[in-house]
């Protein structure tokens, strides 16, 4: 009695190991399952950056969509109000950034504006996850935002169903479009462009 | 505001402590790989221990000890994890790990059962095998430094894989057991080598599909709201059916047949995006499949599934009498087992490697079982995981394919077993008895720890 007593609760016991040792692994990959947790921003600077948000604000010296942007040019200059493919009459058409075109990523917009990568000619995820390439933590970052691809050596942008959407030069992107030079996409509060 | 005030400077706060930590992330995943080891390795201690308290009464550490040696090889492993691919996944190891030991667990009660010891004893083999297993795993490691390597291989593969398919065809090497065919054996060591063409192949369509799947997306005519191929590029798919039909009539085996096409199938899917190729494989694969059971054995899988508790098919010659027995067992079990040890799992035949889920399920119990389905889940979801997280669509196929055999024969293997699909012979990844189905499973293992390695390496800029 005492025995098949003891035996009971080596059973219990183990499959309470068992399960234990299931839920620790899903404990581990939490962030996996349900997202990175976000710091939220301070309020003004929250708002601030809404305001912004839905459309980049034309501003008045825009650059033409085709001119190559010199090496060091400062942020809001080429926030773009039109379409990447819509070259407007009067404008030639932009230029393609493909591996050989574009070097660098430049961002432009929000907490870390100024900062330069080297864009290496493979794609590059973007996202919340840590284990995406660009990784950028805000409120309105998806963990899986978005993805440069290269289509035949030509940059592309996808979004991976992001909840705030991603925005090329102002317009949401539904399926993967090109992405000319020196074109503000916006992800989450976050702006950047790829220059040479 | 006082709230915005404090999340701001601990933003601030933050900042070089978050570079700090992302320098140590490797660091960070291997000690929690090192944990989990542990823990798996303690439940395979545990297991062992209750299976000998259960049925014979006592500790025994002639096997115990042997049997526990290989958590210092899997410790080998993390070791070496920790040099050559230190941002690995953390969960592959462990959760293939408890399996492994689960397995031996349930394998060692059925010797106890059948009275064996020694090299006559399964448990034993499996756990030799283990080890070598394992040993192959981290060769594969040290000797696959960068998988983009394999897609150079893509046709070597296909042949490599296709001979091994047809190996057991051969009349002097083949071997048939219990009816199929899929068997090589010199001497009295037997292999099946169509473990280890899983892998292959799975290259091979990886390698295949990054180059030709424009040609098998882009065009074609539209049907029922479905982009359908073009005719002539449906001659790979015609290819691997028909090579799954041979192995369906001339190896007698339903379930490695299905495993192949099956792999195809969702490789092109997830390669094209495209449903057609999933409904247009299913036809191929259920027409094939209806004229194979008019061969026989594939009608008599069928019957023995739709009625198995009819006297006349239960006592029939490859009737459902092993089916039966098994679900009674599982029956047996109830809610939480009848605790390891203590059934009689040893009733159903080959209950150390088709039915090892009916015998374990008898002992730990419907809990135990979807445990059990819990690991084998996220082990799959890791794979799919690495295979959304890779950069490069050589890499994102191969993940997804490899992880995806070990789903497919999961759910061919206990959708068998408890009666939801037709039974056909396929090994339980990880756990059941036989050492080509582990080699196959460990290599898996490696080559997704490689993947998950180089999928994290890339360099991170964080914004935040």
């Amino acid at each position: 009695m005492n025995g098949e007593l003891t035996l009971l609760l080596l059973r219990l016991a183990f499959l309470t190991l068992l399960w234990l040792f299931v839920f620790g692994v899903v404990y581990a990959l939490r962030t996996d399952l349900f997202g990175q947790r976000v710091r939220r921003m301070p309020a003004d600077q929250a708002q601030q950056q809404v305001a912004a948000a839905p459309a980049p604000q034309v501003s008045p010296f825009q650059t033409a969509p085709g001119r190559p942007a010199p090496a060091r040019q400062s942020a809001p200059i080429s926030s773009l109000p039109d379409g990447p493919n819509t070259s407007r009459p009067g404008h030639e058409a932009p230029i393609k950034a493909t591996t050989t075109s574009a070097r660098r990523i430049v961002i432009t917009g929000g907490p870390r504006a100024g900062l330069e990568i080297a864009l290496q000619p493979e794609p590059l995820t973007i996202g919340r996850s840590s284990e995406s390439g660009l990784v950028i933590r805000d409120d309105y970052t998806s963990t899986h935002h978005a993805r440069l691809l290269l289509w035949n050596d030509e940059w592309m942008i996808q979004d991976l169903d992001s909840t705030n959407g991603t925005f090329l030069a102002g317009k949401r992107v539904h399926a993967p479009v090109q992405v000319p030079l020196n074109t503000p996409i916006k992800v989450g509060a976050t702006t950047f462009e790829l220059r040479r | 505001m006082s709230e915005a005030v404090t999340e701001m400077i601990s933003r601030d706060q933050q900042r070089p402590v978050d570079k700090a930590a992302s320098v140590n992330v490797p660091r960070r995943l291997r000690n929690l790989e090192l944990v989990l080891v542990l823990f798996a390795s303690a439940i395979n201690g545990g297991a062992l221990y209750l299976v000998q308290l259960g049925a014979i009464g006592a500790f025994d550490s002639s096997f115990f000890l042997p049997a526990m040696g290989l958590a210092v090889l899997v410790l080998g492993m993390h070791v070496a994890l920790r040099f050559i691919a230190p941002h690995a996944d953390p969960f592959i190891l462990p959760i293939a790990t408890l399996l492994n030991g689960l397995g031996i667990a349930g394998i060692y009660r059925l010797d106890l059962a059948y009275g064996v010891a020694g090299w006559e004893s399964v448990a034993v083999r499996q756990v030799v095998w283990t080890g070598l297993a394992i040993a192959v795993a981290i060769t594969v490691l040290v000797m696959l430094r960068n998988h983009r390597v394999l897609q150079r291989y893509r046709y070597s593969a296909m042949f490599v894989g296709l001979l091994l398919l047809l190996l057991p065809m051969l009349p002097l090497i083949g071997r048939e057991i219990n009816g199929a065919r899929v068997w090589i054996g010199i001497g009295s060591f037997s292999f099946q080598p169509g473990e280890i063409a899983k892998i292959a192949l799975a290259v091979f369509f990886a390698g295949y599909l990054v180059t030709a799947r424009d040609s098998l997306s882009m065009v074609g005519a539209k049907f029922l709201g479905m982009r359908f191929p073009r005719v002539r590029d449906l001659g790979p798919i015609l290819v691997i059916w028909a090579a799954a039909m041979a192995v369906l009539v001339f190896q007698r085996d339903l379930g490695t047949s299905l495993l192949y096409f099956g792999l195809f199938v969702v490789m092109i899917y997830v390669a094209t995006g495209r449903l057609s190729w999933v409904l247009l494989g299913l036809l191929l694969f259920v027409g094939g499949a209806m004229a194979a059971a008019q061969l026989g054995y594939v009608g008599g899988r069928l019957n023995a599934w739709l009625t198995p508790f009819d006297q006349s098919v239960y006592d029939a010659q490859g009737g459902s009498y092993q089916l039966v027995t098994g679900l009674f067992g599982l029956a047996h079990g109830g809610l939480i087992g009848t605790g390891l040890g203590q059934g009689m799992p040893n009733v159903t035949p080959l209950a150390n490697s088709d039915f090892i889920i009916a015998s374990l399920g008898e002992e730990l119990g419907l809990a135990g079982v979807f445990a059990i389905l819990a690991l084998y889940l996220l082990f799959v979801s890791r794979g799919f995981r690495i295979g959304f997280a890779g950069q490069d669509d050589f890499g994102k196929l191969l993940s997804i394919g490899l992880s995806f055999v070990v789903a497919l024969q999961v759910f061919i293997v206990i959708g068998g077993v408890t009666r939801v699909i037709p039974l056909t012979g396929l090994t339980t990844p990880f756990m059941a008895a036989g050492g080509s189905s582990l080699l196959a499973n460990w290599i898996i293992a490696a080559v997704l720890l490689r993947l998950s390695d180089t999928v994290r390496n890339q360099p991170r800029v964080v914004v935040q």
